[in-house]
């Protein structure tokens, strides 16, 4: 389910941070992007590989630097997902109001 | 992007009506899924939502039910099709709170749980992080929207 890991993946204080700061625009390396979270090298390596894991970002390689890119199609899925869930509850409930409110339904089942 | 959904709806019916209308499988087919199979609306139980025109089938757990003013279920949203162990795969947790008005009832619909952790976890993580997330996703929404 990938859409899961997405916002599984964004889930977290730390990685949001990540991703707020790659949303800016600016080339990060992964030390730029994990630079301050009071996490170990080794952290930000794992927080980074779970946003790589559900596509949210991609690693580059320019030179001896390792470049860090957020995937800005991806973010907007997540986003076209819930859009999609809350149009779909936004039918149900009129349906729902329908269904309760239409006095000339029987209202008691056959 | 966020955690949760919420949707709001005011209908004329009281809310025995309403609870009926989401609770009783004989009248949720009237609205929602067009067949509830293999099981009841009762806790505990698991049964699978038909939905014919999205063509898929869906199971659900039926976590609590409290007549005339809750009901709540977990399951896999979106048209995933889990007819097995909704609760060993990261799952979306459904409220219904249904409250009388003066005039009407209120139903508000709250399905969350979309950062969820695996299920043996998720229970927990609800509770302890629902403020955070909503604060974090609202920044994030900003920062998207400054585009």
């Amino acid at each position: 389910m990938p859409v899961f890991e997405l916002f599984r993946a964004l889930g977290d204080p730390c990685r949001l941070e990540m991703v707020h700061r790659l949303s800016a625009g600016e080339l990060h390396t992964i030390t730029s992007v994990s630079n301050g979270l009071e996490i170990s090298r080794q952290g930000a390596r794992k927080h980074l590989q779970i946003l790589a894991d559900a596509d949210l970002i991609h690693f580059e390689s320019k030179g001896r630097e390792t470049t860090v890119r957020l995937d800005r199609e991806k973010l907007e899925q997540g986003r076209a997902f819930i859009v999609e869930l809350e149009a779909r509850w936004d039918r149900r409930l009129e349906a729902l109001r329908q269904y309760v409110d239409d006095e000339t339904v029987a209202r008691t089942p056959l | 992007m966020q955690d949760s959904i919420v949707r709001e709806i005011t209908v004329k019916a009281s809310k025995e009506r309403v609870y009926k209308a989401i609770t009783d499988p004989k009248e949720i087919i009237s609205w929602f899924p067009d067949a509830v199979e293999d099981g009841t609306l009762e806790v505990g139980q698991r049964p699978i939502f038909v939905f014919s025109n999205e063509e898929h089938k869906t199971r659900i757990y039926v976590e609590a039910a409290r007549p005339f003013e809750y009901f709540a279920y977990r399951w896999v949203p979106g048209g995933a099709g889990i007819t097995g162990d909704v609760l060993a795969v990261p799952n979306t947790l459904v409220e219904f709170y249904i409250v009388e008005l003066e005039v009407g009832t209120k139903i508000t619909m709250k399905e969350s749980g979309f950062a969820s952790l695996p299920a043996e976890v998720a229970q927990e993580s609800l509770n302890q992080n629902n403020g955070g997330w909503d604060h974090m996703m609202s920044r994030l929404e900003k920062v998207m929207n400054q585009e």
